[in-house]
């Protein structure tokens, strides 16, 4: 449809799918309510001649309900764009109906990467810009000697891969390596595994409330070794955020995350959101970064309807390419080729408070590089613009 | 330790035999964000396999009008090739087969899929071309052992010897002289004088039988 000039605004229907319960409820929880702070900014902007109407499904964790979810948004209720998923596995699951059904998934998580589908804009951190940042943190004030435990899919298996091969590639060791069925919560068995192993550092890829679990009992088991465990082997993660530290109760303070966003982060976009966030949503805790990226990828489709006249696939898709928003964490752009966002990687270390102590800032935007084809962690300044390298031997 | 498998294919130089429609536009797409630098063209106005790391090309028409030569079918053998299947009638596929496609991809070409068909395409041909290098390796050393029987008869007969003793001398010359025994018995098959290293007429051999035979190799 395009647009006329008239006084009343076009209503445009949006899907948004995000898990409010189930095991990681409280990362879905976030997301939803980053959506509805953007989508209450666009519809209160008397600049824009449309207005967003979500339709909301809740697939409560389960993998299966993506599906059911996705086809009910993208047949019955007609919408071009879904904001949703966190787990790459429920991506995985709707892809080919957005591809049957010409729509366009805004997925607002980090992700382990490998994948670059025409039907999806990603608004959360590539792998160049959350594993790699934090190996090479890890290795130059940590150590090489790892222990890796995570939820047994493949946000796990690909990030424990990617750092895997990095720690061996400086005569670094994995010294235990575990996965654990999503959800699982019985883990104190590995904890007293990995006080005895006493690696320099813990790399947790596990998701939800076994991730809530194993923090809570490394600390009990740590102090009851008389182990200070945030100094003498931290557990690191890509995605931990604000928004579970909460639930960590006392054993939230001195984790590192590598993310894109920190409530921290000290500039005007960024004070105005956390404000706004703190009016509505105080009781989620702090902005996170899944948050973030959702309230970015509302805005960025608002910004592409208006930049290409209409709301349909192809009009948004075509307008997304090269797209820049100022939001709370830096400027965005979506990259042009690959749909994922160029974003600034950050290290933060948790604090008591439920927020995230700032360690360590890249200079800029990262280009985005899902298939770490131009990164690599010896090469911090990776460009893609440079001459072609022969990397394959 | 597994072997590290190949997942960078930054600079490879791709060549995408296809019409030019939706199927070709997204392959291509694809192997650009893959880091390939990619050459996309028609059969009828296919050239050669120079300039070519890797073969993308279309199974329904395009593996047919490749030209028929001799030389581009091996050149095509000579390269990891991935068929682009439309059409999965039999016919179709055993010309896919013919040609040495490691993998394919499944037309409608979507985004996902191509990743993993280069990544196997790519890795299960650099284990064919270990694979050819031992199997040429294996058959020269095949071709030698005549050469060597040949010798070894020759000792036999103009010195009145016995099998092992004969073998042990023919050994014990290449090892003195640095030579592998394929060379030692091809100069003597050749008359090149057979011993001249041993003209004081000592003959090691004879001198310290070797007695783990088994640990005989006619190549170093």
């Amino acid at each position: 449809m395009r647009f006329e000039v008239n006084l009343t605004k076009t209503e445009i229907n949006i899907g948004i799918m995000f898990s409010t319960s189930g095991s990681y409820a409280a990362v879905g929880m976030s997301m939803f309510a980053g959506s509805q702070l953007a989508i209450s900014e666009i519809n209160a902007d008397a600049n824009l001649p449309f207005r967003f109407t979500p339709v909301v499904i809740n697939p409560g964790g389960v993998i299966t309900a993506y599906f059911d979810a996705a086809r009910t948004l993208l047949s019955k209720h007609k919408v071009n764009h879904i904001f949703g998923c966190y787990t790459s596995s429920s991506r995985k699951e709707v892809l080919p109906l957005f591809e049957k059904h010409d729509g366009l998934l805004w997925y607002p998580s980090h992700y382990e990467g490998f994948e670059t589908s025409d039907n999806v804009i990603y608004t959360g951190a590539a792998p160049n810009q959350h594993i790699l940042p934090l190996a090479r943190h890890l290795m130059a004030h940590h150590g090489k000697r790892g222990w890796f435990v995570g939820s047994n899919y493949v946000w796990a298996w690909e990030n424990n891969r990617i750092l895997r091969e990095a720690l061996i590639e400086v005569g670094g060791k994995v010294v235990g390596e575990r996965y654990f069925p999503v959800g699982e919560l019985d883990l104190d068995a590995l904890t007293q595994q990995i006080i005895h192993d006493r690696p320099d550092f813990i790399f947790n890829t596990l998701i939800g409330e076994s991730s809530y679990s194993f923090l809570q009992s490394l600390r009990t088991a740590a102090l009851a070794a008389g182990i200070d465990q945030p100094s003498s082997m931290p557990v690191a993660s890509c995605s931990l955020s604000e928004a579970e530290l909460p639930l960590l109760g006392e054993s939230a303070s001195g984790h590192l995350s590598s993310s894109v966003y920190f409530s921290t982060i000290n500039s005007p976009e960024n004070n105005r959101f956390v404000g706004a966030w703190n009016r509505q949503f105080s009781h989620l805790g702090h902005a996170c970064a899944d948050a973030e990226a959702t309230y970015i990828a509302v805005h960025l489709l608002a910004s592409a309807i208006s930049r290409g006249g209409d709301a349909s696939f192809a009009s948004v898709q075509a307008a997304a390419r090269g797209l820049q928003f100022h939001a709370p964490q830096g400027l965005v752009t979506v990259d042009p080729d690959n749909l994922h966002c160029a974003m600034r990687p950050l290290i933060g270390r948790s604090t008591a408070e439920g927020t995230f102590d700032i360690l360590h800032s890249d200079c800029g935007p990262v280009r985005p590089d899902p298939y770490l084809v131009w990164s690599s962690l010896a090469d911090v300044s990776a460009q893609r613009n440079g001459s072609f390298v022969w990397a394959v031997k | 330790m597994t072997k590290k498998i190949t997942q960078n294919f930054r600079g490879l130089r791709a060549s995408v035999i296809h019409p030019n429609d939706t199927n070709r536009q997204i392959l291509c797409a694809v192997l650009g964000k893959l880091g390939l630098v990619v050459t996309a063209v028609e059969a009828v106005n296919f050239g050669d396999f120079h300039n070519c790391d890797v073969v993308f090309v279309d199974a329904d028409e395009g593996i047919d009008a490749l030209p028929q030569t001799e030389k581009c079918a091996s050149d095509l053998l000579m390269l990891p090739c991935i068929a682009l299947v439309g059409n999965e009638a039999p016919s179709r596929l055993a010309r896919v087969v013919r040609r040495g496609c490691a993998s394919h991809i499944l037309k409608p070409v979507r985004n996902t899929g191509v990743y993993t068909a280069l990544l196997l395409a790519m890795n299960d041909h650099a284990k064919k071309q270990k694979m050819v290098g031992e199997i040429e390796a294996l058959q020269q050393r095949l071709a030698g052992r005549r050469v060597v029987t040949q010798a070894i008869v020759g000792i036999l007969h103009e010195h009145n010897v016995d099998l092992d003793t004969a073998y042990a001398w023919l050994r014990a010359e290449a090892m003195t002289r640095r030579l592998t025994i394929d060379i030692v018995a091809r100069e003597r098959v050749a008359n090149l004088g057979f011993g001249m290293a041993h003209s004081s007429g000592k003959r090691p051999d004879l001198d310290q039988p070797i007695k783990n035979h088994r640990n005989r190799r006619s190549t170093q």
